[in-house]
Order: structure tokens, then C-alpha cells, then sequence
């Protein structure tokens, strides 16, 4: 039981960057805005994480780089979609492969590969941490509760401001908002940029705080579940942070299943998040009775209509 | 100077594109009465009001409220001119509650408070405001759970919370039961009675006859008259409204032939506007639908034109059977030609050449060629012959996209699509909407040409002058039924009642 | 309105941008020079900021020009490494522009060209067939693995609408993954323990035909005959052109729409598994485990900068061989990484994109004293 014990101690960690990842790509969709470009700002997020962990050393200010860093590349996006009005998948698809490739290259050529870093200490809830079987759970790193409080706050924002009813608008019925006198344009670059930083904030995790190292392309395909978790949870927060705990809690499984020298295939076992994420989405596809809480005007570029 | 006066439109003028909607139109409403706005469609009264509401701009004309000369970009000036306007296509967000939809409209404040209390406030001020009117609504309901005439009456609470005096309400009862519209229509008296302007803008003459002080009749993008209902009959109403009855044109009485297709108690499946549609189409005869639009016209032409439309109730083509197992292959074998409404939605793909709009038509027969290789030469020569033989104009080159034609020729192309064969069943649907008169009459021409070739025609119409220069055969569309069938010559009163007939 | 059918094209439609005094209209249609000339420009910004990154990741500003264009198209050397680069590339390409004319996001160009090289290797392994045979073999089983790996996807989003970017692109790392058992596990090479298949035998290599051609573009120059065939000029291509353009319409005039998006999606799967069998059977002469990098992208950037037009496709594959063969030598001698090139491609993407929004739109002012009508 010791494997449990341990699994359970995994699984925030590996659930964490699915959960913040998710809950940005929420907060930019319910504008109406379709972002695929998770994969990329998470990457972005990562590098920017690591350099300024390499230069400062404070996780706090690295967090808050990857952050910035997101938001800064989400305006080429931004730019792209609302401005460009660029078709919105291929928008995010050249985004995930510019963000790739840039990536991919500053890290080189800065030399940040594979440098490890110093992450956080693990901060023990005392006393729930003593509890047999479950007490690893409450022993977490910083980042893992603020994440709670993260989600409760864009809850509470989405669901109890003005602004958060406002933004809804323009996803679900952009004319109607529109005719209420809401800047469409406005709001969608606004949700764009703050969810691209809750994104970049998830990739900053992954390299700061995780795996404590950069390395080319270590999302490998979160900011892609992420984009599928969203879906599944018909794009609630809550429903998403539940879908966050399971896809770690199987990430989390794949560690400890070695260790306890069962053979298992090893790719096969690799494969899993991506196997689950496809029959997550056959699922949804197959249940799906009305449309879900799809925002009503997810991916359509906005157009005034006829005027004079 | 009347200050009686709230909204004053003269001498309107309004094209789209070329297509004249308004001709110097004019229209006043004073304070405190409920003046009803009158025509059929296409008469130009929305466009009117819309000029009303800041949502267009007229070419010349002049906008008065309260007999100053104003000035409208959009519809927030309107708004701040306190006229709002509640149309037919609702703008509401549906999985909000009332009230969010009725704060989303109001300036953000930020000394109101929290977001919480704010709202709550805002739901207390809706059920006094609605209560006054005379209804209920819950300001903590869904949008989407409420019925059509409650989501009507948010619209209306969302104008007046947002300070409308003069309202404005673009054909509300269309979509209400009978009960829902008389308590539409007492509520906005009692708010006219107390000092506000409402325009109601419809083509009911009963409802104009019960609730309207005074009346204006729009026909053909003019202002016709303005009276008092009271001092005129419904027959009156009527005559001006659809207009003198026209000459009756060419129309050689031909007997009909044999029956072609017969549809028997078509009815939409679960709550659809079908209610069991009766009628039999004959060879060499065209059997026109009058009737207002939305009363089910649009689905009983998808539903025989072969686009998807769940209904139930036989559509039974002579020699063949039902004729929704067909495909669309098996309609052209069988000489069925289908020239839908929408024309860039159903029938031509604009960005497609217009050779390519027309090959695509007798494709499958393989006389282009087989899989292998289309024979293109015979493709252009075709096309060109089509072009020309159906007056397509604005084709300066077969390869040109489609989209650039104008509405006309893009309707000619259809018909020189579907006609390419001998039709011997028509189903035409609109088929001059925003077509000039030479247009329309070039495709009536050849309606009354595939008529007399031995075809049996249905013409689906809301211009009832085309439905009375076209057809042998009328029937009148009411509530998703054929309420009544004339006989050439038909009498055109007799048809508007029918039209407007309520039972 | 009444008079709202007309089509939206022809109303020339005022979008709000941020300033005020200048407002968005939809352009009809612009003349063919005058599309060239903007996407020549975009293009050009585009390889300026490429160039700008280059510089500034240490390649010395005159070397580039003589990297990218005099060394790899006068060196003959270089040029068969292009060509030979080339007839992958443009068989994704065209896997590419096949799947889009029907509307279908094949993200999935790495998963199937993996199962393409493995259905390859398999025969190869299995020593099925006879010498001759070969090759012919390899190809075919190639085609079929990449076609099966296609199937799942395009039935999900026929029969249950799954949008097609998440699955084929988890199907890329499914693939991946097992790529990966196959060569760590029962497919490693004895000889070495290196993660890659035993190398082919000699006939089964893609043979050079004559003065350093190899047989792979011929095949490719072949095939890109074939989907010129399929979509210039069966019927079929007139069937893709309506589905592409209106799916509605197509379906209300009798176009077979599920047939051919079916069909269509299947034979870009086969495509792509051509692209494996022509990398393992070709350059590499044995299944390794990166292969496929980077062609799942190139493919998706050659049909969009091609419009879905194959001889396009063929021309602009052959530009983006040269670029991978010049990102190698960067890599080599400036120490430039391979994922600038990645970098430069998406680049361009966006750059491409962006024009298309000049092409559509035209600035006008607005005199706002004046109430002007639609016309």
C-alpha cells in the first residue's frame, strides 16, 4: 500500500499543469475565442520558467516569467485572430509550431537545456499530512494549493462579476453583446492574453517545479489533452479540475506500476494519456445530446452585422 | 411645432444594392398612442423602422424626435434618444437569467456596488417594472427555459429598463399564440396610455383594428395613407394594403392534365410548423401558395424539394412513390426540377465557377464524361448555350465565380440548371426575391413555358402579385394548412383574407 | 431584411477596427496579379524576419544567402540530397492538399507515415515475396498501413462528428509510442542494440536510377501525376470542389458528400504511409526512430501554401527540401538547431495568413459627416 501512498502523493503534481493549462483555455473559449495553441505557450512557459529560474532563482518570479512570457507570445494570436481575422485552427496550429520552434531554438542557443534547477520544498498540511495511506496527498508543493485557490478565484470572476458576465456574452451571443454596447474585440483580447498566462503558468510548472529541467518539447501533447479536456468538461472549471486529477492520477500511475517491477510494456504504458484522451473524446462525441455548454459562439470570427 | 409629435421619418429614401426598399416613405407617430405600421412583406416597413432604431442609415430623408432634427450612428444613439426597438430576431444570451440579459444592457456602475447586490436590485425593479405592465416573469429563470412570447416580453422589459419612451415592436405577434398576442398588445396599450409612443409594426388587421389609434399603410416602399382604424372596414384595410386588384395577365385557361403529385396530411414531425398540408398538382397547370411568410412555406418547400426536413403524411409522385425516399439523383432521372430560396445556401456554391454551378447539374448522368476525365469542352459548350439560351447576363467569362452574379442572374442560372432537361415536375420556392421587375418577368416566362411543355409547377410565394400573375391554381397557406383554394381568375380580396384570417 | 438574399460577397460589409476613422470592407474579388503580388510581399517579410533570426543566432549575414540558394541548388552534391529530400516532402504535401479539399484537419501525416514505415519494415523482416516483388510489395503495404491508420478518425468524425485535429493528432503520439516498443523491443537491431531495424537488404532500397536520381522522386513526380488526375481532372474533383466550397449545396445537388470525404481523407493516409516507405526505404534504408520528425508540419505548411493545388504542392515541397537540407548544414556548421527550421516554416505560415486578410479587405476612411449609403 505503500504504492498507493506514493500514487496518491504523484498525482497533484502530474494534475496540476492539465488543471491550470485547461482553466486558461477555458477562460479564453468562453470569450468565443478557439485556442489550440495550448501546446505552444505551455512550451513557452516552460522555457521562460527555466531561464529565469537559471537568473533569479526565485520560483515566484520564474512562475510569474513564464506567465508574462505566455501572455506577451498569446499577442501574436491575438493579433492573428482578432485583428487578422485568420481562421482560428490554423491560427493556433502556426502558433503551437512557432512556439515549438522558437522554443526549441532559444533553448539551444542559449544553452538552458537540461540544466537542473532548484524547485520548491514541499510544504506538509499538518495534520491531515500524518493520515495513513492519504497523508502524502496533503504534503504538496506550494503551487498545488495555490492552484485551488486559482480555480476559485476565476470561478468566482466568471460567475460573479459584471465583467465575468460580460465576457460570457460575447462567447455565447457576441451580437447580442454587442447590441448591449460590450466591446466583442476588447473582451476577447483580454480573456486571450489572461488565459495564454494561466497556460504559460501550467508550462512553468511542468519545467520549474516537476521535472525542474528544460528539455526540447517536454509538453509532449499536454497543452493537447488539456485542449480535449475542456471539451470533456463541456467547459466548466470544476469539471475540468476533475478531469485534470484523473488524467494525473494516471500519468502519476506510470512511475510507481515500474517501480514495482510489474512488466509492463513500456510504451504501451506511454501511450495511455493520449489512448484516454481518444476515448475520452468518443465519448463525449457519442453522449452528446444537445450541445453541451459549448460557448454559441465558439470559433467564429466576429462580424458586425449589416449596418448602413 | 406639435410637441405632440415623438418620431417624425419624412421623406425616406433606401436602396440595397441597388434594390430600391423605401421611396420617399414618411411616418409619424405622436406621444401616447399606439400607431400601427401596416404592409405585407417586402413593403418596407421594417427597413423603416430599422432607419428608426439607428440600425441604417438612409440616402436622404429627415429623422425627427420631438420635432428636432436628429442624427443617428447606431443603435446606442437611439438608445439615448430613448427609442428602443424590439425586433423579431431576439438578442438575448439563453443560458443567461433575465435579469443578466437586462444588466448586461445597463451602462457598468461602479458605485452600485457589488455584482451581487446590483443584480439583486435589478431583479426587484424587473418584477416591479413587469408587474405594472401587467405579467409575471421571474427575473432568476433561464432565457432558455422561457417560452417565446416570455423571451418577447424580456426584450421589451430590456427596452424599457433601458429607458425607452418610444417603442417600437417589429411584427411581435408573429410568433405568439392568439391569447399570448392579446396580452402583448393590452400590456403595450396600457404603457402608450401612459404617455409613451409605440409603433407596432405588423401586417394583422386585426390586431390593427382592436389596438391601433391610429394607422399607416406601407405598399411597395411608399407611404399609402394614414387613418384611424376605427373609421375604416377591415375590406378597406385590405385594399390598400395588397393594392387595387391588378389586370389580370396572360392566362390562357388551360385544362389541366393529369395528376403528377399529391400530398396528403404533411405535418412537421413533433412540434414543427406543418400542420397537414393538402394539395394536388397537375400536369400543365401552376398551382400557386400565397400566403404570409412563416406559416409553414419553407418547410413544405425543403420537404418537397428533397432538403432535409422531418415530416410525416405522404408526398406521393405518380409513377414512382414517396417522394422523399428518392435521391437527389433519382429526382433528376425523374424530371423533377427544384429551384430553392436560398440560393447561395442550397443551390449554387459561389466561390464556384459558373460552368462548374452548371455542369453539376447533369454530372451523374455521365454526360460530361465518365469518372475519368470530365469532358470539359462539352461542359463550356453546354454552359455557354444555357447562358445563353436563359438570358444569364454579367458572365463575362464561364469561369467566373458564380458569387459575382447579380440575385437575377444568379436565379436565371438555377433554372437554366434544373431545366436542362425536360422538367416535368417544377418546385419553385421565391423565386423572384430580389430579382428587378425584367428579371422576374424573364423567370416567369419560363415557368408559364415549362407549364405549357406538359410540366405541373408549384409556385411557393410571399408576393402575392406573383402568385396572382402566375397561377392557374391558388391555395392560400395559413398556420402550416391550405385554408382555402381559388380558381383562376381569383379574387384578390378574398385571398387576402384568407391570408390574415385567424380561426 | 426582406432583401438579405443576397449573397454576402456582393455587399461590400464595414467591419469595426480599433481606430475609428477607418473602417473594413470586404473586397469582391482582386485580380490574380495583384493576390501574387501581396503574397510575394508577405512572403518576402516573412523571410526577412527569418533572415534577422538567422543572423542573430551567429550565421554571418553574407553566408546566408550563400547557404540557402548557391550551395544548394549549384552543388551537385546538395542537389541529390534535395531531391532526395524533395520526394517525401512532396508526398506529404500532396497528403496534405488531399485531406483539406475535403475539409478534414489530417493532423495525423507523422502517425501514418510512421505506420507506413512499419508496414515497410514488416515485409522487409518478414522476407516476404519474392526479389522482384520487392519493393512493389513494401510500397503497397506502406499505402495500406497509412490508408488503416486514416480509417479510425475520418468514421469518427463522419458517424459521430469527433473533431478530427484532437484524434489524429493523439494517434500521432499512439504511433509514436509504438514505434518506439517496436524498436527498443522485438525490431532492435541485434547486431548494434541500436534503437533501428536491421537495415534492408539491398534490394529492397529504393534504387538511384540513373546519374545519382533516385527512384523516390520518380515515384513521387508520379504520384503527384495521379492526385492531378484525382483532382483536376476525374469527376472526382469536381465533387471535392463543391463539398470544399458548401457542403450544403453539394449535398442538395447529389454530390456523394460521405463517399468522398472517405474516400479522399483515405488515399491522403496512403499518401503519407508512401512518405515512411520512401524515407526508410530510401535515405535511411532502415526503420529508426525519429524519420518522421518534422514532416507532419511541412506537409500541412506545402498544402496551405499551395491552396490544395498539386503541381503547387510539387514546387513548394521542393522549397522546403531545400530548406531542411540547408537546416542541416546550419545545424552543422553554424550550430544552428534543427528546430529553426521548424521556426522559419511557421513563420512563413503566419506571414502567408496574414495576407489572405489583405487580399479580402480593403482600409477605407470614413468621412463621418457624410451618411453614406451601402453601395
Amino acid at each position: 500500500m505503500e504504492l498507493i501512498a506514493n500514487w496518491l502523493g504523484n498525482a497533484p503534481d502530474f494534475a496540476v499543469p492539465f488543471a491550470l493549462a485547461a482553466l486558461g483555455l477555458i477562460l479564453t473559449e468562453r470569450s468565443g475565442v478557439l485556442a489550440l495553441g495550448a501546446e505552444g505557450l505551455m512550451l513557452v512557459g516552460a522555457l521562460a520558467g527555466i531561464g529565469a529560474q537559471m537568473h533569479f532563482g526565485t520560483p515566484l518570479v520564474s512562475l510569474c516569467m513564464a506567465m508574462l512570457a505566455a501572455s506577451v507570445v498569446s499577442l501574436l494570436f491575438a493579433l492573428m485572430v482578432i485583428v487578422l481575422r485568420i481562421n482560428q485552427v490554423i491560427a493556433g496550429l502556426a502558433l503551437v509550431f512557432f512556439c515549438q520552434g522558437l522554443t526549441g531554438l532559444l533553448g539551444t542557443l542559449l544553452e538552458w537545456t537540461n540544466h537542473p534547477v532548484s524547485g520548491l520544498n514541499a510544504v506538509h498540511l499538518w495534520p491531515l499530512s500524518e493520515l495513513p495511506l492519504v497523508g502524502k496527498l496533503f504534503v504538496q508543493n506550494p503551487m498545488v494549493y495555490l492552484t485551488g485557490l486559482i480555480f476559485l478565484g476565476v470561478v468566482a470572476f466568471l460567475q460573479r462579476t459584471q465583467a465575468g458576465l460580460r465576457l460570457r456574452a460575447v462567447g455565447e451571443n457576441p451580437q447580442a453583446a454587442d447590441a448591449a454596447g460590450i466591446s466583442v474585440l476588447g473582451y476577447r483580447l483580454a480573456a486571450i492574453v489572461a488565459g495564454a498566462a494561466l497556460i504559460g503558468l501550467a508550462g512553468g510548472y511542468i519545467s520549474v517545479l516537476s521535472t525542474k529541467m528544460w528539455i526540447a518539447d517536454m509538453t509532449g501533447g499536454r497543452g493537447w489533452i488539456a485542449v480535449s479536456l475542456v471539451i470533456f468538461a463541456r467547459w466548466s472549471p470544476w469539471k475540468a479540475l476533475g478531469g485534470a486529477v484523473l488524467f494525473g492520477c494516471i500519468e502519476a500511475l506510470i512511475p510507481q506500476l515500474a517501480a514495482t517491477g510489474v512488466r509492463l510494456p513500456q510504451y504501451f504504458v506511454l501511450m495511455t494519456p493520449y489512448a484516454v484522451t481518444l476515448l475520452v473524446m468518443i465519448w463525449v462525441a457519442m453522449g452528446k445530446r444537445e450541445s453541451g455548454s459549448q460557448p454559441g459562439a465558439l470559433g467564429e470570427p466576429f462580424i458586425r452585422e449589416e449596418r448602413r | 411645432m406639435n410637441p405632440q409629435h415623438a418620431l417624425q421619418l419624412t421623406g425616406i429614401h433606401k436602396s440595397f444594392d441597388g434594390f430600391k426598399a423605401l421611396t420617399d416613405a414618411h411616418f409619424t407617430a405622436c406621444w401616447g398612442e399606439v400607431h400601427a405600421l401596416l404592409g405585407e412583406n417586402g413593403a418596407g416597413k421594417s427597413s423603416l423602422m430599422n432607419i428608426a432604431a439607428g440600425l441604417y442609415a438612409p440616402e436622404s430623408g429627415a429623422l425627427l424626435i420631438d420635432d428636432n432634427p436628429v442624427r443617428l450612428n447606431g443603435p446606442r444613439d437611439a438608445s439615448r434618444y430613448r427609442i428602443g426597438m424590439v425586433h423579431q430576431h431576439f438578442k438575448l444570451v439563453r443560458p443567461f437569467t433575465v435579469a443578466q440579459n437586462i444588466l448586461l444592457g445597463l451602462p457598468a456602475d461602479a458605485t452600485a456596488g457589488s455584482y451581487r447586490k446590483r443584480l439583486k436590485n435589478l431583479e426587484a425593479q424587473i418584477a416591479a417594472k413587469a408587474a405594472e405592465l401587467g405579467f409575471a416573469i421571474n427575473p432568476q429563470q433561464l432565457v432558455e427555459t422561457l417560452s417565446v412570447a416570455e423571451q418577447q416580453r424580456v426584450e421589451i422589459l430590456k427596452v424599457l429598463m433601458a429607458g425607452a419612451r418610444i417603442l417600437i415592436l417589429d411584427e411581435p405577434t408573429a410568433v405568439l399564440t392568439d391569447q399570448e398576442a392579446e396580452r402583448l398588445l393590452a400590456t403595450v396599450q396600457t404603457f402608450a396610455r401612459q404617455g409613451a409612443a409605440v409603433v407596432l409594426v405588423t401586417h394583422k388587421m386585426a390586431d390593427v383594428k382592436r389596438y391601433a389609434d391610429r394607422v399607416t399603410v406601407m405598399r411597395g416602399g411608399r407611404t399609402v395613407d394614414t387613418l384611424a382604424p376605427q373609421d375604416v372596414s377591415v375590406e378597406q384595410l385590405v385594399r390598400l394594403t395588397v393594392g387595387e386588384s391588378a389586370p389580370a395577365s396572360q392566362h390562357p385557361a388551360a385544362a389541366p392534365g393529369a395528376e403528377r403529385l399529391v400530398v396528403r396530411g404533411l405535418r412537421s414531425t413533433g412540434q414543427g410548423p406543418l400542420q397537414g398540408v393538402d394539395l394536388t398538382l397537375h400536369a400543365g397547370q401552376i398551382y400557386g401558395i400565397a400566403g404570409v411568410g412563416g406559416n409553414g412555406q419553407s418547410e413544405l418547400a425543403n420537404a418537397l424539394m428533397g432538403l432535409p426536413q422531418p415530416t410525416e403524411g405522404e408526398i406521393h409522385l405518380h409513377g414512382f412513390g414517396d417522394l422523399r425516399g428518392a435521391s437527389s439523383e433519382a429526382r433528376r432521372q425523374l424530371g423533377i426540377a427544384a429551384i430553392p430560396a436560398d440560393r447561395y445556401g442550397t443551390a449554387l456554391a459561389g466561390s464556384l465557377s459558373v460552368a462548374e454551378n452548371f455542369a453539376i447539374g447533369q454530372i451523374h448522368s455521365g454526360r460530361y464524361g465518365p469518372f475519368a476525365f470530365l469532358r470539359s469542352k462539352r461542359v463550356q459548350a453546354d454552359a455557354a448555350a444555357a447562358v445563353e439560351a436563359f438570358d444569364v447576363q454579367g458572365v463575362r467569362s464561364l469561369q467566373q465565380k458564380a458569387a459575382l452574379l447579380s440575385g437575377g442572374n444568379a436565379q436565371k442560372l438555377v433554372i437554366a440548371r434544373e431545366f436542362s432537361r425536360e422538367p416535368q415536375l417544377v418546385l419553385v420556392h421565391s423565386p423572384s426575391r430580389g430579382l428587378d421587375v425584367r428579371a422576374t418577368q424573364a423567370v416567369h416566362a419560363r415557368l408559364r413555358a415549362a407549364r405549357d411543355a406538359g410540366a405541373a409547377v408549384l409556385v411557393i410565394s410571399e408576393d402575392l402579385d406573383e402568385v396572382l400573375a402566375l397561377a392557374d391554381r391558388i391555395g392560400v397557406m395559413n398556420s402550416g394548412r391550405i385554408v382555402a383554394q381559388f380558381d383562376y381568375p381569383a379574387d384578390r380580396q378574398a385571398i387576402g383574407r384568407a391570408m390574415v384570417s385567424h380561426d | 431584411m426582406s432583401t438579405s438574399s443576397e449573397h454576402p460577397a456582393l455587399r461590400p460589409r464595414r467591419q469595426p477596427l480599433f481606430s475609428r476613422r477607418y473602417t473594413l470592407e470586404l473586397r469582391q474579388q482582386l485580380a490574380w496579379p495583384w493576390q501574387a503580388l501581396i503574397l510575394a510581399l508577405a512572403l518576402a517579410f516573412g523571410l526577412a524576419i527569418c533572415a534577422a533570426i538567422l543572423i542573430g543566432a551567429g550565421v554571418p549575414a553574407e553566408n546566408l544567402l550563400d547557404e540557402f540558394v548557391v550551395l544548394t541548388v549549384l552543388d551537385p552534391q546538395n542537389l541529390k540530397a534535395v531531391l532526395f529530400q524533395a520526394a517525401p516532402m512532396i508526398m506529404v504535401g500532396l497528403a496534405g492538399c488531399m485531406a483539406f479539399r475535403a475539409r478534414f484537419w489530417n493532423l495525423g501525416l507523422e502517425g501514418q507515415m510512421i505506420w507506413g514505415g512499419i508496414g515497410a519494415t514488416a515485409v522487409s523482416l518478414l522476407d516476404v515475396g519474392p526479389q522482384a516483388l520487392r519493393l512493389p510489395l513494401m510500397l503497397l503495404v506502406a499505402m495500406l498501413c497509412g490508408m488503416l491508420w486514416t480509417l479510425a478518425p475520418v468514421l469518427l468524425k463522419l458517424r459521430l462528428k469527433v473533431n478530427e485535429i484532437i484524434s489524429t493528432l493523439m494517434l500521432n503520439y499512439i504511433a509514436a509510442n509504438f514505434l518506439l516498443h517496436l524498436l527498443y523491443g522485438s525490431w532492435k537491431d541485434p547486431r548494434d542494440n541500436f534503437p533501428y531495424s536491421p537495415p534492408y537488404r539491398a534490394f529492397e532500397r529504393l534504387p538511384d536510377l540513373f546519374d545519382g536520381l533516385n527512384a523516390a522522386i520518380v515515384l513521387a513526380l508520379v504520384v503527384t501525376l495521379f492526385t492531378l488526375w484525382f483532382v483536376g481532372i476525374s469527376r472526382a474533383g469536381l465533387y471535392l470542389r463543391f463539398v470544399d466550397a458548401n457542403p450544403r449545396v453539394a449535398t442538395a445537388v447529389g454530390v456523394p458528400v460521405r463517399k468522398m470525404i472517405l474516400t479522399t481523407v483515405l488515399l491522403s493516409g496512403a499518401l503519407a504511409g508512401i512518405a515512411g516507405f520512401m524515407v526508410t526505404a530510401g535515405q535511411e534504408g532502415r526503420l529508426t526512430q525519429s524519420f518522421y520528425q518534422g514532416y507532419g508540419f511541412s506537409g500541412i505548411l506545402i498544402a496551405f501554401l499551395a491552396r490544395n493545388n498539386p503541381v503547387a504542392a510539387t514546387v513548394v515541397a521542393l522549397l522546403v527540401a531545400m530548406l531542411f537540407v540547408t537546416g542541416r548544414s546550419l545545424q552543422v556548421f553554424y550550430q544552428v538547431p534543427f528546430s529553426m527550421v521548424q521556426l522559419i516554416q511557421a513563420i512563413l505560415v503566419i506571414c502567408v495568413a496574414s495576407s489572405d486578410f489583405f487580399i479580402r479587405h480593403r482600409l477605407r476612411r470614413v468621412q463621418s459627416s457624410e451618411q453614406g449609403s451601402a453601395a
